[in-house]
Formats: C-alpha cells, sequence, structure tokens
C-alpha cells in the first residue's frame, strides 16, 4: 500500500517511567514502491523542483514529522 | 553600507533551481543513458545555466575561481557581500 506514513503499537510496559507514545509512525517515501524509474515521469518546474526536493511529481514525499505541522516543501 | 538589490536573490535562486534540475537529470542518466529526451533537457538546462551565470557574473562578480570566471577590473574576488553574508 502506498502511503507516505505507516504506523504500528509498540509495547507499553506497565513501568515505562515516561508517557508512552502508543502510535508510532514511520516514513514510506513514494520510491520504495517504484522499483526502476520508468521514463518520461511528469515534472515539476524548476523552482518547485527545488522546494520539493525532487524534479520527478511521482516522488515528491512532504517529509515531516507527524507531531509537528508540516514546514517547508511545496505550498499546498 | 552596499545592499544587494532585489535582483541578486531572483537570479540567485533561478541558477540554484537549473542547477538542481541538472543534479537530478544527471542521477536519472546515470542509470538511463538511452533516454533521448531526457538528454537532450539536460544539455538545454546546461545552456540555460551558462546564460544564467554570465548573466549574474556580469552583475555581481565572479561565481568561481581557477579560471572557471572571468574578472574585471579592478579585481573583483574578494568584494563583499561574500557567500555568507547574503
Amino acid at each position: 500500500m502506498n502511503t507516505h506514513f505507516k504506523t504500528f503499537h509498540p509495547y507499553v510496559s506497565p513501568f515505562d517511567p515516561c508517557p508512552p507514545i502508543l502510535e508510532k509512525a514511520y516514513s514510506t517515501p513514494p520510491n520504495l514502491y517504484m522499483g526502476f524509474q520508468p521514463p518520461n515521469l511528469e515534472q515539476f518546474t524548476p523552482l518547485e523542483a527545488l522546494r520539493a526536493g525532487t524534479l520527478w511529481k511521482a516522488f515528491y514525499d512532504p517529509w515531516f514529522s507527524p507531531l509537528e505541522p508540516g514546514k517547508g516543501g511545496l505550498p499546498q | 553600507m552596499k545592499q544587494v538589490p532585489a535582483e541578486y536573490y531572483q537570479l540567485m535562486e533561478q541558477l540554484q533551481a537549473v542547477d538542481f534540475v541538472l543534479v537530478e537529470l544527471t542521477l536519472y542518466l546515470d542509470t538511463h543513458n538511452d533516454d533521448l529526451e531526457a538528454i537532450n533537457q539536460f544539455n538545454h538546462y546546461a545552456k540555460e545555466r551558462k546564460r544564467l551565470k554570465k548573466a549574474f557574473e556580469s552583475q555581481f562578480g565572479p561565481l568561481l575561481q581557477f579560471g572557471n570566471s572571468y574578472s574585471s577590473y579592478p579585481w573583483n574576488w574578494d568584494d563583499t557581500p561574500w557567500p555568507w553574508q547574503v
């Protein structure tokens, strides 16, 4: 399944000294699902690419922590 | 004190954008060396980069040293602003 984030639920010890984080997230960027890059993918303009961090739209991953609001990248 | 005009940042951003496209296309072409369209695009942006470099350097001085950029008279390599001052 192609999503930018997946989550898992770690075991929580009854002796955990800190408030437990019940759901943890990890990043699964689009390149994981691509295999070998096909030619002629749709592209960003150069100025957009500079902010997106990739030239190809299929690889764009707005990377930010799920615990914090996104900063930078392309305007939503 | 000398102020950097807005055009400096516009030209610099265009140059950075074109440089980034060239980096991406270089990495792509390393694994797709028979993609003619991408090679044409690469050459197009290589030319565009030369144009932008010339436009930038004619106004704001050399970007590179050791023969990769021309100098005007007097020697202007050490003129401010330096990269970490803009």
